[in-house]
C-alpha cells in the first residue's frame, strides 16, 4: 500500500501556534498502542512459529520434514499447487480480457461471481464438491460406477482449492487492465497484429508486474488452504493430506516441533509473498481499488 | 440495447466462453448443488437443523465474535492505518508489509500459533492467566483469531481514505478557525465513514466464514465454543448432507447479503468524487 | 499598513525557499504576487496565513504581530488551487463552517450564507453537493466559505489554474469586484502576467525567493528595473549596448543621445526593447522613429490582431541581440505590428528592411555580460563552458565571450589588447589567480569574476568592500547577482579591533549599508560585525561551508591583491571582484 513520503506533513511541524506537546503526546499513543497491538495479535504468533519449530534444535527441526508422512504432505501440497495455480492464471488473464475490454450486459454480475469465492465460508467451498462428488451426490453413483474418485482424492482437492483460490488472478488483473485501457491494443490491431500477437506482445508485457503478484498470492493461497481441502481430503495420511491438514494431525498429536516446522515452511512462503508484493509495488504498479 | 457494444478488439468470444464455462462448472453448478441438495429437505427438516439449539449457539458465537472482532478492527484497524499514513517511525515500512500478512498466512498456521501464544503457558496467555481472563479454549480465543484473520480488512480498507483525504482540507478548516479536533470530528471522521464501514463489513465477512484458525483456539465444544462452519463439517462427516446443505445454504445467504452491502457501501463512498469527465 | 513583511526567511533544506523578503501592503490593496514556478510565492502566501513557520522575520497583520500565532487566530481568509471544499458537506454547510466553529447561531449563519451567496452569485445553491457544482462555481463556494468569518486578508493561492480561460476571466470580474464591495486587503498568487495586470493594484515579482521587483502594472512594465522582471512580465528584446559620452549605442549607432556616460567612461548596458515600439520600414528615410540597423525579416506570423515578426539584425555572431533560451543561431528581433502598420508596409521573408526604435529603455544592472580570460585560446574556451558560469549566463539570459591574452598575469607587461575590458571578466582559480587578477585590474577591468572549476551554485553570498568609493558599486553588482541565484546575502563589515577604551565601531556602517541596498539596489541583506583583519574573517566565514561567494569592493588593486592573494588562489569558492577607484 502507498505510504505518503514524511515530508507531506512536515508542514505541520513548523506552524507557529501549535500545541507541539500535545502532539507529541498523541503520536506516541498512537504509535504505542499500534505497535502493541500488532505485538500480540500478529508478531507474537508468528514469532512462535519459529521459536517453537527451533525449540529441539535445527537438527530435530531438520529431521521433521524426513518423516515419510510429512514429505508426502509436502509434495501433494506443491502438486496440486502446480497444477492450480497456472488453471487459475489462464482464467484470471481470460477474464480480464473479457471484462476489461469490452463492454457487455451482466459485466457487474460476472464481477460479483468472480469475488464470491472470497465471501463464502471456505468450509462451504469443500462442501459443495462433496455434494455433487460424494458417495451420496449427484455423481456419486456415476463416478462409483466407473471407480473414479475426486471426494476423498487428488481432483477433489485440487477442486476446491481452485475454487477458492481462482479470484486472486483475476482480481489483481481486472482493475489494472481497466486502468491501462485499451489504446495500446488498438494500436497493435491496426498495425495489423492479430489478437494472440497483440496479447503476448502488448499486453502481457504490460501487465506483467500485476500478474505476477497475482500468481504470487493465488499460489500462497493455495498452498495454505485449509478449510476447504479439509471437507474434501477425508484426511487420509500420506495419501490425501496437505501441508495445512498435516500440520492439525501433527498438532493434534502434540508434536508440536513437526507441526511448527511444515508451519515454518508455510510462514516462509507466506513471506515471501509479502516480498514480491513490496517488490512490485516498487516498480511503480499501483492497484486501484 | 444488444449484447455487447462492438468492440474492434478480438477474442471475446474466447475470453468470455471460456470464463462463462470455467464458472459454470467451478461455482454455480456446485453452488447449484448446495442450493438443490437443502431446498430437497422438507421444511420442517430444514427448521429443525437451521434452529436446532447447536445450530443457534454455533450462530450466536459465529456472528457474536465475528461482530465483535470486526469492531476491534475497526477501532484498531483505524488507529494502525492513522499512524502509517501520518507518522514516521523506525520500522513504519516494514510494519506496513507485514499488514498484509494474515492475508497471505494459511489459516492452520495462524490458528495453532494463536493458540500456542495464549494458552495457559503461552507467552501471553501466562500473563493474562492470573488474571483470570482464558483466551485459548473459550469464545475470547475465537474472537481472537477473528480479529487477527480479518485484521488487514480493516487496515487496508481505510488507508486509502485516509490518504485521499487532501491536506489542503485541513489546511482550509485550520485558516477557516477550526482546531485539530474540531477538524478531525467534522472533516476527517465523515469524510472517512464509507471506508470506515466497508472495513468493516469486509472484516466481518471474512471472520464469519472462518474455520482453519479458528477450530485450534476454540475447543470446539458444542454451543459452546462451536462455530457454524465446524458444525456443518460435523454434519458431513455424519453424512447427513441435507443438514449440512441447509446450513451452507444459511451461511451462503448471508455471505450474499455482506456482498451485496460491500459493493453499496463502495458506491456510496464514491458518491461525492468531482465528477471524473471535464 | 495591512500586511507587513519584515525580512521574512524560509529554508527547506539548506537552500532558501523565501529569502529576505519585505513588503509592505496597504489597506484594501489588492496585490499580486507574481513570479514562476519555485518562486517561492506559494510559500510566502502560506506563512502569512501561518500554515507554515518562518525561520526568519516578522509578519504583521493590521499592526498585530502574528508571526508566532496559529493559523486559526490570525483571521485571514485563504482560497486554495484545487479549492479544498468539503466534499461531504454541501454548499451551506461549507460556507457556514467557519461561523460554526464560532458558534454562531442557526439563523445568524443563515442570513450570512445568503449574503455570501449573493455576492457571489450562486444564490439558490445551498444545498448542492460540490461534486453537482462546476469548478467554476466550486471556486466561488471556495471564495465565500473564506470570506464568511469577516476575515481581516484574503489570501488566493493560484485560485484560477484548474479552469478554462472562459472561466477564468469571468472569475477574475467577480473577484476583483468583491474585493472592491468589500474594501478587503487581498493577495494573490499567480504565475500568469495577464492574470495580474488585469487585477492588480500593485504587483510583486518574485524570483528564486527574492521579491525582485514591486510596483504598479504599468510601471513594471514599461520602467523594469531587472532583467528578469522586463522578460517575464512581456515579450523583450534584450540587446547589449554600449552608454558612451555621446549617448546609449547600439552597433554602430547613436540610439538614445539623451542618456549619456556620466564620469565620461564607457560601459556596457543592457537595454531593453519591447517588440510593440519597434518600427520597420523600406529605408532609414521612411522611419517615422529613431533608427536602429538594417535587417532581414526571418519570419512573418499572423495571429489575429497582431502580426509577428522575426529580424535578424545585420552583423552575425557579433549582433549585439541577447538571446533567451533559445542558440545562438536563433537569435532574432521580435517586433509585433498592428493590422494598420501592416497595412501601411507589407513585409515578406527575406526582404530587408530598416528597423526603429520608438522607445528603448536601460535596465540600470551592472553585470551585462561575461567575458572569459586566459593566456591561451584552449583553456578560455575551457573557462567558459564551467557550469556555474554558465548556469549564471543563462540565467542572466546573457552572453559568454572569450578572450585570449597571452601575457596575462605577466608582472610589469601592458594589456596588448586595444578593445577595453567591458563587462564581467572571469579568470580561472589558480596559483596564478592573484597575479592575473592584478593585471587585469590594472588594464581597467572593472568586474572579475575568479571562478574556481568545481564552483556551485552558492547558498551564501557575502559580501564586503574595502574603501567607500567601492560600495555603491559592490551593492548594486551583488543585487545583480542575487536575483540571479537562489542565496542568501550577508554583508560582512570587518573593522580594526577597538583600541584600548575606543568605542567599538561598526554599526553605524552596518545600518547604513543595510538602508542603502535596501533603497537604492533592492537588496535585503542580512549583516554581521566582526573585528580584526579583513582576509582573515573573511577567510574564517567563507570556511564554514563550500557553498558560498564571495563580492568584494576595492578602489586600490594593488593593496587588494597582496592582502587576498591567499583566497583567491585558494580555489575553493569564487570570488568576485568590483573595482571601482575613487573618483
Amino acid at each position: 500500500m502507498a505510504l505518503l513520503p514524511s515530508s507531506a506533513f512536515a508542514d505541520h511541524a513548523t506552524r507557529p501556534g501549535q500545541h507541539t506537546w500535545v502532539h507529541a503526546i498523541v503520536r506516541w499513543c498512537f504509535i504505542a498502542v499500534s505497535l502493541a497491538f500488532l505485538a500480540a495479535v500478529l508478531l507474537a504468533p508468528l514469532a512462535t512459529v519459529f521459536v517453537m519449530a527451533l525449540s529441539k534444535g535445527i537438527l530435530t527441526y531438520l529431521h521433521s520434514f524426513a518423516d515419510p508422512d510429512t514429505a508426502a504432505a509436502i509434495r501433494l501440497t506443491l502438486l496440486t499447487a502446480s497444477v492450480v495455480v497456472p488453471i487459475n492464471t489462464v482464467f484470471g488473464l481470460a477474464a480480464a480480457w473479457a471484462i476489461a475490454k469490452f463492454e457487455f450486459r451482466g459485466k457487474s454480475i460476472l464481477i460479483t461471481l468472480i469475488d464470491l469465492p472470497l465471501a463464502v465460508s471456505p468450509v462451504i467451498a469443500g462442501m459443495v464438491f462433496v455434494l455433487l462428488f460424494g458417495l451420496q451426490g449427484w455423481f456419486g453413483a456415476w463416478l462409483q460406477q466407473h471407480h473414479y474418485s475426486i471426494v476423498f482424492a487428488l481432483p477433489g482437492i485440487m477442486l476446491a482449492t481452485m475454487f477458492v483460490t481462482f479470484p486472486y488472478v483475476a482480481r489483481e488483473l481486472i482493475p489494472l487492465m481497466e486502468q491501462l485501457g485499451n489504446d495500446e491494443e488498438e494500436a497493435a490491431i491496426t498495425l495489423g497484429a492479430g489478437g494472440w500477437m497483440t496479447f503476448f506482445r502488448v499486453t502481457l508485457p504490460k501487465v506483467r508486474w500485476g500478474l505476477v503478484y497475482g500468481m504470487v498470492l493465488c499460489n500462497a493461497r493455495a498452498m495454505g488452504e485449509f478449510g476447504a481441502v479439509s471437507v474434501v481430503s477425508g484426511h487420509i495420511r500420506g495419501l490425501t493430506n496437505t501441508m495445512p491438514l498435516h500440520i492439525e494431525i501433527l498438532y493434534n498429536e502434540y508434536n508440536f516441533v513437526g507441526a511448527f516446522a511444515v508451519s515454518s515452511l508455510l510462514t516462509l512462503l507466506a513471506a515471501l509473498t509479502l516480498v514480491v508484493k513490496t517488490l512490485v509495488e516498487r516498480t511503480g504498479y499501483r492497484r486501484r481499488r | 440495447m444488444s449484447f455487447r457494444q462492438p468492440s474492434n478488439l478480438p477474442g471475446f468470444g474466447l475470453t468470455f466462453g471460456f470464463t462463462t464455462v470455467f464458472l459454470s462448472t467451478i461455482v454455480l453448478l456446485p453452488l447449484a448443488a448446495l442450493v438443490v441438495t437443502a431446498t430437497s429437505l422438507h421444511w420442517s427438516d430444514f427448521w429443525h437443523t437451521v434452529l436446532s439449539a447447536r445450530a443457534l449457539g454455533s450462530y450466536r458465537l459465529s456472528f457474536g465474535a465475528s461482530l465483535l472482532a470486526a469492531s476491534i478492527n475497526l477501532v484498531f484497524g483505524f488507529i494502525i492505518a492513522w499512524t502509517l499514513v501520518r507518522y514516521e517511525f523506525p520500522g513504519r515500512k516494514l510494519i506496513d508489509a507485514l499488514i498484509d500478512m494474515p492475508f497471505a498466512l494459511p489459516t492452520a498456521v495462524s490458528g495453532i500459533a494463536l493458540t500456542t501464544v495464549f494458552a495457559q503457558n503461552g507467552w501471553i496467555g501466562r500473563y493474562l492467566e492470573p488474571l483470570g481472563i482464558k483466551v485459548a479454549y473459550t469464545w475470547l480465543g475465537v474472537t481472537l483469531a477473528l480479529t487477527l484473520i480479518s485484521m488487514p480488512f480493516a487496515v487496508r480498507a481505510v488507508q486509502p481514505a485516509l490518504l485521499e483525504v487532501q491536506r489542503d482540507l485541513e489546511d482550509a478548516a485550520e485558516t477557516l478557525g477550526a482546531g485539530r479536533l474540531y477538524a478531525f470530528r467534522r472533516i476527517i471522521l465523515p469524510a472517512i465513514a464509507p471506508a470506515l464501514l466497508t472495513g468493516f463489513t469486509l472484516a466481518f465477512a471474512r471472520a464469519v466464514g472462518e474455520y482453519g484458525s479458528v477450530i485450534f483456539i476454540s475447543g470446539n465444544l458444542p454451543m459452546k465454543t462451536e462455530i457454524t462452519p465446524l458444525l456443518i463439517v460435523i454434519h458431513l462427516e455424519q453424512f447427513d448432507y441435507g443438514g449440512a446443505a441447509a446450513l451452507g445454504l444459511v451461511m451462503l445467504v448471508i455471505s450474499f447479503v455482506m456482498l451485496l452491502t460491500i459493493n453499496l457501501l463502495q458506491a456510496w463512498g464514491r458518491r461525492d468524487q468531482v465528477r471524473a469527465a471535464r | 499598513m495591512s500586511i507587513v513583511l519584515d525580512q521574512v526567511t524560509k529554508h527547506y533544506g539548506g537552500a532558501p525557499v523565501v529569502n529576505d523578503v519585505s513588503l509592505d501592503i496597504g489597506d484594501g490593496e489588492f496585490f499580486v504576487l507574481l513570479g514562476p514556478s519555485g518562486s517561492g510565492k506559494s510559500t510566502l502566501l502560506r506563512a502569512i496565513a501561518g500554515l507554515s513557520g518562518i525561520d526568519h522575520g516578522r509578519i504583521s497583520l493590521h499592526g498585530r504581530d502574528v508571526t508566532h500565532v496559529a493559523a486559526r487566530r490570525r483571521g485571514v481568509g485563504l482560497v486554495f488551487q484545487n479549492y479544498a471544499l468539503f466534499r461531504h458537506m454541501t454548499v451551506a454547510e461549507n460556507i457556514e463552517f467557519a461561523l460554526r466553529v464560532r458558534r454562531m447561531r442557526a439563523r445568524a449563519r443563515r442570513q450570512r450564507r445568503e449574503e455570501l451567496l449573493r455576492l457571489v452569485s450562486l444564490e439558490g445553491l445551498d444545498e448542492r453537493l460540490p461534486a453537482q457544482l462546476s469548478g467554476g462555481q466550486q471556486q466561488r463556494v471556495a471564495v465565500a466559505r473564506a470570506l464568511a468569518h469577516k476575515p481581516e486578508v484574503l489570501l488566493l493561492d493560484e485560485p484560477f489554474g484548474a479552469l478554462d480561460a472562459k472561466i477564468r476571466e469571468e472569475l477574475r470580474g467577480t473577484i476583483r469586484q468583491v474585493q472592491r464591495e468589500l474594501g478587503i486587503t487581498t493577495v494573490l498568487v499567480t504565475h500568469d502576467q495577464e492574470e495580474a495586470f488585469a487585477m492588480a493594484d500593485r504587483i510583486g515579482v518574485m524570483n528564486l525567493g527574492r521579491l525582485l521587483e514591486r510596483g504598479a502594472p504599468h510601471e513594471l512594465y514599461s520602467r523594469p528595473a531587472t532583467r528578469f522582471v522586463a522578460t517575464f512580465l512581456g515579450a523583450a528584446n534584450l540587446i547589449l549596448a554600449r552608454r558612451t559620452a555621446d549617448g546609449i549605442q547600439i552597433g554602430a549607432t547613436i540610439v538614445a543621445p539623451t542618456e549619456r556616460a556620466s564620469n565620461g567612461r564607457e560601459n556596457e548596458v543592457v537595454a531593453v526593447v519591447r517588440p510593440e515600439e519597434i518600427e520597420v520600414a523600406a529605408t532609414r528615410e521612411a522611419l517615422r522613429c529613431g533608427f536602429l540597423a538594417r535587417g532581414v525579416v526571418e519570419s512573418v506570423m499572423f495571429t489575429g490582431a497582431l502580426e509577428r515578426l522575426r529580424l535578424s539584425l545585420a552583423g552575425g555572431p557579433h549582433t549585439p541581440l541577447l538571446t533567451l533560451g533559445e542558440g545562438a543561431a536563433g537569435a532574432a528581433l521580435q517586433v509585433t505590428r498592428t493590422q494598420y502598420e501592416q497595412r501601411l508596409f507589407e513585409v515578406q521573408p527575406g526582404q530587408s528592411v530598416a528597423i526603429g526604435v520608438r522607445r528603448i529603455h536601460v535596465l540600470p544592472t551592472p553585470l551585462s555580460s561575461f567575458t572569459a580570460c586566459a593566456p591561451t585560446v584552449q583553456e578560455a574556451e575551457e573557462l567558459s563552458r564551467q557550469p556555474l558560469l554558465v548556469e549564471l549566463a543563462a540565467r542572466m539570459a546573457t552572453r559568454i565571450a572569450t578572450r585570449c591574452e597571452p601575457q596575462l598575469g605577466q608582472p610589469g607587461v601592458p594589456c596588448q589588447g586595444t578593445d577595453s575590458f567591458v563587462g564581467t571578466t572571469v579568470i580561472a582559480a589558480n596559483p596564478q589567480s592573484a597575479a592575473r587578477a592584478d593585471w587585469l585590474l590594472r588594464c581597467g577591468a572593472r568586474d572579475l569574476l575568479v571562478l574556481p572549476e568545481a564552483a556551485r551554485a552558492p547558498q551564501r553570498v557575502l559580501i564586503h568592500w574595502i574603501g567607500e568609493a567601492a560600495r555603491s558599486a559592490t551593492l548594486a553588482v551583488s543585487a545583480s547577482v542575487l536575483r540571479h541565484v537562489a542565496a542568501e546575502a550577508v554583508y560582512v563589515g570587518v573593522f580594526p579591533e577597538p583600541q584600548g577604551g575606543a568605542q567599538p565601531r561598526g554599526m553605524r556602517e552596518l545600518l547604513d549599508a543595510r538602508s542603502e541596498a535596501q533603497a537604492a539596489h533592492g537588496l535585503e541583506m542580512r549583516t554581521e560585525l566582526h573585528f580584526g583583519d579583513a582576509e582573515q574573517q573573511l577567510t574564517r566565514r567563507l570556511a564554514e561551508s563550500p557553498a558560498q561567494m564571495l563580492i568584494i569592493g576595492v578602489e586600490h588593486p594593488a593593496q587588494f591583491t597582496e592582502r587576498f592573494r591567499a583566497l583567491l588562489v585558494s580555489g575553493r569558492w569564487p570570488v568576485l571582484i568590483v573595482h571601482r577607484g575613487p573618483a
